[in-house]
C-alpha cells in the first residue's frame, strides 16, 4: 500500500494513497462537518460542508471527493471556511420548510444539530417557503419533500446497498426532488422492497416511518456497515 | 449591566404572533422568576397593564413572529426604545409554526376559512382588515431579524427555563450571551 | 360628537385582543366590542400533513393550554385510527390534563387575576401585576408560583417538557411514570391542597367587596355548553355534550362528540378574526344562540363534581345562582379554584391506580376512518378538533373551535356590560 504525505493544519501527516482527503482529515481526529457523506455509501460531494482550503488554489475543495496527493497543504477551519459552512446550513434551512419544533425528527436531526454545532443563530436569507407535497402512499413510510436537503443518501443506499434503485433524483438545481420509480406515487412502485434503508440513512425528517408524531423518529445507520462488512469482508455480526 | 439611570435594568417582554409558550417557559423559572424580578424592573409585558411601550428599555424579550402590520409597528417601536433586543423563541428566531402559512397565499387562506361552509355555517361577511379595527396580515410571516436588528437569539419551542436562565444571567452580568451548543438548537 | 375609545393591547389575558368603546353624541356608551386581532391560519396550513403530526402542530395554538390541544388532537387521531386506546394511556392522559388544569388555573388566579382581587381594581396600573403582588404579598405569590409549578412538573415528568411536550400520540401516549416519579407527585400534593384552600378562603373572605363586579362582569342570562360524564358529573377530558339554559333546563343531554355540528354553527363579523359560534337551534340573530363555556358553564351543567372537597365547595358555589345557574362570569374565579381542588383530588386518585403502571401504552393502527373528532374541556372551555383525511392519512380538512371562540359572543356582551356600567 503506497503512502503519501501531506500537511493538514500545519501538521505533516501520512495517508494511504487511495484515501480521500476527508478520510485523512478524520484520521487526525479533526472534526470536519459532513451531511451528504455517509460511511458505506459512495461519495457525492453535494452538500459542500466538508470543504477545505488548499495552498496554491483559490478554489475550495470538497474533501470527501478529493483524493489525497503528495505534498498537499490544506486547512480545515479558517475563518472563511467557518463562515461558509454557516452559510451553507442557512441556505439549506431557507430553501425548504424546516419547522424543527413540529418535525418528526426534532432532537435527532443532523441538519438541526449541525446548525447548533456550527453556531447558526438565525437564517440571514429570505425563506423560500415552497409549496411542496408529502407522499404518504407507501404502506410503511412517508416522504416529505419539505424537509429534504437533497443529500441523495436515500438514492445511493437504495441503489448501492439494497440494489433496488427505486429512488432517484428528478429536476435540476433548486427544482430537484427525490422521486420513486418513474416519478410516481411511492406506494405504486413495484421495485421498492419496503426495506426502509432509505429512511434510516435520511439525515432529516424527510423520510420517516408512517405514523410518527413530533420528535419520535430516531434513525440508526449502523446496519450499513454490518451489511457491507458481511458482503465484502465476510465479517458477520449477529446482534 | 450598565443602565442609563444606574438603577435596576429595565426589562420588557413582548408577545407578537405566537402562542405565549415562551412566556410560559419564562414563568417556569418558578421561584427564580422572583429573583429576576428583583434584579430588573418589569416595565412592559403581557402580564402587566402598561399599554404603551416605554422609552429607555434596557432589555426586551420578543416572543412571536411578525405576522401582521401591528406586529411590524410594535417591532419597530421597541427597537427604537430598547438597548438589547432578544429574539425569544423559535417564532421570533425562524418564523416557526406561524410561518407554515407561507406556502399558501394569505388571501386564499382568509377567504377559505371565512366563506367555506365547512368552517362556518352561520351568517356574516369576511373580516375586514383594511380601514377596520383588525390588522392587515402580512403576505409572509417573517422572523424578527428580517424587520429589525436583533442582538441576541434564544431559540427553542419554547426555550427551556434553563436556556432562559443562562441568557438572563449573561445579560445581567453585562457579557455577551454565548450559549453552549446544546442550548442553541432550534425546535 | 360620536367617539371611539380604543383599549389596546388587552393585558393579562391569554390571547391577542383589543377593545373599542363607541360613544354616542351624548357621550353615552352605544356599543363596545372585543376584537381578536390575531390570525394564524392553522386550519389551512395543516392541510397536506400526515395526521399523527397534528398533536405536535396544534399544541402551538396555545402555549398556556398546549395539553388541551395535544389531547383533543390525539383524540381526533384515535378516531381516525378507529382504535381503542389502552386503559393506562387513558388514565395517563387524564393525569396530564388535571396537571394542566392546576397550572393554568393557578396562573389565571395568582399571576393574572390576583393583582385585581388583592391589590384592588383601582390600584396603580404600574404595579397592578404579578410583580406588585410579589412585593405586597410575597408569601402568597410564592405559594401561587409553586402551585403552578406542581402542575407543570407533572407535565414535565410525563412529557419531558412543561410546554409543548411531544407526548400524546394517536392511539395512546409515549411514556408512563416510574414509581419514583409518582412519589415526587405524591409528596407535592399536600402543599398544593393547602395553597388552593388558602386561595379559596382568601377569595371568600373578600367576596363582599366585589358586589359591583359580580353585577357587571358578565352577569346576564345565557346558555351553557360543556362536557359531562355519562352519569352527569364534572368532566374535563372526555364525555358527552350537554346544553343548559339560563333557567337550568337541560336542552341537550348525552350528545356524542360526533354530533357537535348539530348544536353549534359559526358566524363571522367583519371586525374580528375570531368567529362567533352560536347554539344552532336558537340561531345567531339578536344573540339568541349565545352560550358560555368554561369554569362557570362546567360547574353549572354538571350534576356533581365527584370528589369530596370539590363537591363541598360546589354546593356553596351554587348558592351564588339563587336557585338558577350561576350567571355572573365573575364567579369564574371561585369556579377555577374548585376545579383545581377537583384536579388535585383526581391526581391523588390516579397516581394510586395500579393500571397506570401497565406497559401497553399505545394502540397501533393506520388510517381506518376518514373523519376524526376530538372534544375536550380546555381550562377556558370546550375545545373542538375535527380532521378529515384521505386513504393515506394526509389531512384534507381541519376545523378547530377553541374555547375563547366559543365564548366570543359572551366576551363581547361582557365588555358592553362593563363599559355601560362604568362609563354611563
Amino acid at each position: 500500500m503506497s503512502v503519501v504525505t501531506l500537511t493538514i493544519n500545519d501538521k505533516l501527516v501520512s495517508a494511504p494513497a487511495s484515501a480521500t482527503l476527508l478520510d485523512a482529515i478524520k484520521e487526525q481526529g479533526i472534526d470536519v462537518p459532513t451531511l451528504c457523506h455517509l460511511k458505506g455509501l459512495s461519495e457525492r460531494g453535494g452538500c459542500r460542508l466538508c470543504v477545505v482550503e488548499m495552498e496554491g488554489s483559490p478554489k475550495l475543495f470538497a474533501s470527501c471527493v478529493t483524493p489525497v496527493a503528495e505534498g498537499m497543504v490544506v486547512r480545515t477551519h479558517t475563518d472563511r471556511l467557518i463562515k461558509y459552512r454557516q452559510m451553507m446550513i442557512e441556505l439549506l434551512l431557507a430553501e425548504r420548510n424546516h419547522i424543527c419544533a413540529v418535525c418528526v425528527q426534532n432532537g435527532n436531526c443532523e441538519l438541526q444539530s449541525l446548525a447548533a454545532k456550527l453556531g447558526v443563530t438565525s437564517v440571514r436569507y429570505d425563506y423560500l417557503c415552497p409549496d411542496l407535497p408529502m407522499d404518504a402512499s407507501h404502506e410503511r413510510y412517508v416522504m416529505d419533500h419539505n424537509r429534504c436537503v437533497l443529500c441523495a443518501r436515500c438514492n445511493r443506499v437504495c441503489d448501492e446497498v439494497e440494489g433496488a434503485h427505486t429512488l432517484d433524483m428528478a429536476g435540476r438545481g433548486i427544482h430537484s426532488k427525490v422521486i420513486a420509480g418513474m416519478n410516481q406515487a411511492w406506494g405504486t412502485s413495484r421495485s421498492c422492497t419496503s426495506c426502509g434503508k432509505c429512511v434510516q440513512v435520511c439525515p432529516t425528517g424527510a423520510l420517516f416511518k408512517k405514523g410518527s408524531s413530533a420528535a419520535e423518529m430516531v434513525k440508526q445507520h449502523d446496519f450499513l456497515l454490518w451489511i457491507l462488512d458481511g458482503r465484502e469482508k465476510k465479517i458477520w455480526r449477529w446482534s | 449591566m450598565a443602565t442609563s439611570t444606574n438603577s435596576k435594568p429595565r426589562l420588557a417582554t413582548v408577545w407578537l404572533g405566537g402562542c405565549a409558550g415562551c412566556h410560559m417557559s419564562l414563568l417556569d423559572l418558578d421561584e427564580r422568576i422572583v429573583d429576576v424580578l428583583s434584579l430588573m424592573d418589569l416595565v412592559f409585558s403581557p402580564v402587566a397593564d402598561i399599554k404603551k411601550f416605554p422609552e429607555g428599555v434596557d432589555v426586551t424579550l420578543v416572543e412571536g413572529s411578525v405576522c401582521n402590520e401591528e406586529n411590524l409597528h410594535l417591532a419597530r417601536e421597541l427597537r427604537q426604545k430598547s438597548k438589547l433586543v432578544v429574539a425569544f423563541g423559535d417564532c421570533a428566531v425562524t418564523g416557526n409554526v406561524p410561518g407554515m402559512r407561507n406556502r399558501l397565499k394569505v388571501n386564499d387562506i382568509v377567504t377559505s376559512v371565512y366563506t367555506d361552509p365547512f368552517y362556518r355555517e352561520g351568517p356574516g361577511p369576511v373580516p375586514q382588515a383594511e380601514g377596520g379595527e383588525i390588522p392587515v396580515l402580512l403576505p409572509k410571516v417573517v422572523p424578527l431579524h428580517q424587520v429589525i436588528s436583533v442582538d441576541i437569539y434564544l431559540p427553542g419551542c419554547p426555550p427551556s427555563p434553563e436556556r432562559i436562565w443562562a441568557a438572563v444571567n449573561a445579560i445581567l452580568k453585562g457579557g455577551p450571551v454565548e450559549l453552549p451548543e446544546e442550548m442553541r438548537s432550534f425546535g | 360628537m360620536a367617539q371611539t375609545i380604543t383599549i389596546e393591547p388587552i393585558t393579562r389575558i391569554e390571547g391577542h385582543g383589543k377593545v373599542t368603546i363607541h360613544l354616542d353624541d351624548a357621550g353615552q356608551v352605544a356599543d363596545a366590542k372585543f376584537h381578536v386581532v390575531e390570525f394564524r391560519g392553522f386550519e389551512k396550513f395543516c392541510e397536506g400533513r400526515t395526521f399523527p403530526e397534528m398533536p405536535g402542530i396544534t399544541m402551538r395554538i396555545c402555549g398556556i393550554c398546549p395539553i388541551s390541544h395535544m389531547l383533543a388532537s390525539a383524540k381526533a387521531c384515535d378516531g381516525i385510527l378507529g382504535a381503542k386506546i389502552p386503559p393506562a394511556a387513558n388514565k395517563l392522559r387524564r393525569l396530564i390534563n388535571h396537571a394542566q388544569y392546576v397550572q393554568s388555573h393557578a396562573l389565571s388566579f395568582f399571576h393574572l387575576s390576583a393583582p385585581d382581587l388583592l391589590l384592588g381594581m383601582e390600584s396603580d396600573p404600574a404595579i397592578r401585576n404579578v410583580v406588585g403582588l410579589v412585593q405586597k404579598f410575597p408569601d402568597l405569590a410564592v405559594k401561587g408560583v409553586r402551585l403552578r409549578a406542581f402542575g407543570q412538573n407533572i407535565i414535565r415528568l410525563l412529557g419531558a417538557k412543561s410546554v409543548h411536550p411531544p407526548w400524546a400520540v394517536p392511539g395512546g401516549v409515549r411514556e408512563g411514570l416510574t414509581s419514583e416519579q409518582i412519589d415526587t407527585i405524591r409528596q407535592g400534593l399536600p402543599e398544593a391542597f393547602d395553597t388552593t384552600e388558602l386561595a379559596v378562603d382568601l377569595l371568600k373572605d373578600n367576596y363582599d367587596s366585589f358586589k359591583n363586579e359580580v353585577k357587571t362582569y358578565g352577569d346576564f342570562q345565557s346558555l351553557f355548553i360543556g362536557l359531562v360524564t355519562p352519569e352527569g358529573g364534572l368532566e374535563h377530558y372526555d364525555g358527552l355534550l350537554r346544553v343548559m339554559d339560563a333557567e337550568g333546563r337541560i336542552l341537550e343531554s348525552g350528545l356524542s362528540n360526533d354530533r357537535w355540528r348539530e348544536i353549534i354553527a359559526e358566524a363571522v363579523e367583519p371586525w374580528s378574526y375570531m368567529k362567533f359560534p352560536f347554539y344552532k337551534p336558537a340561531g345567531y340573530e339578536n344573540g339568541a344562540g349565545l352560550y358560555r363555556v368554561g369554569p362557570v358553564a362546567r360547574l353549572n351543567i354538571c350534576d356533581f363534581a365527584g370528589t369530596p372537597r370539590a363537591d363541598r365547595e360546589l354546593r356553596q358555589w351554587r348558592r351564588l345562582g339563587h336557585g338558577k345557574p350561576v350567571s355572573s362570569s365573575f364567579h369564574a374565579h371561585y369556579a377555577r379554584l374548585i376545579e383545581i381542588l377537583f384536579s388535585l383530588e383526581k391526581i391523588q386518585e390516579l397516581i394510586e391506580d395500579p393500571v397506570i403502571f401497565d406497559t401497553h401504552l399505545r394502540s397501533i393502527a393506520g388510517a381506518n376512518e376518514s373523519v376524526g373528532i376530538g372534544i375536550m374541556e380546555a381550562p377556558r372551555g370546550t375545545l373542538f378538533h375535527e380532521y378529515h383525511v384521505d386513504d393515506t392519512g394526509i389531512i384534507k380538512k381541519v376545523n378547530l373551535l377553541v374555547a375563547t371562540g366559543n365564548n366570543n359572543q359572551a366576551i363581547n356582551k361582557t365588555v358592553q356590560q362593563i363599559a355601560q356600567s362604568y362609563m354611563n
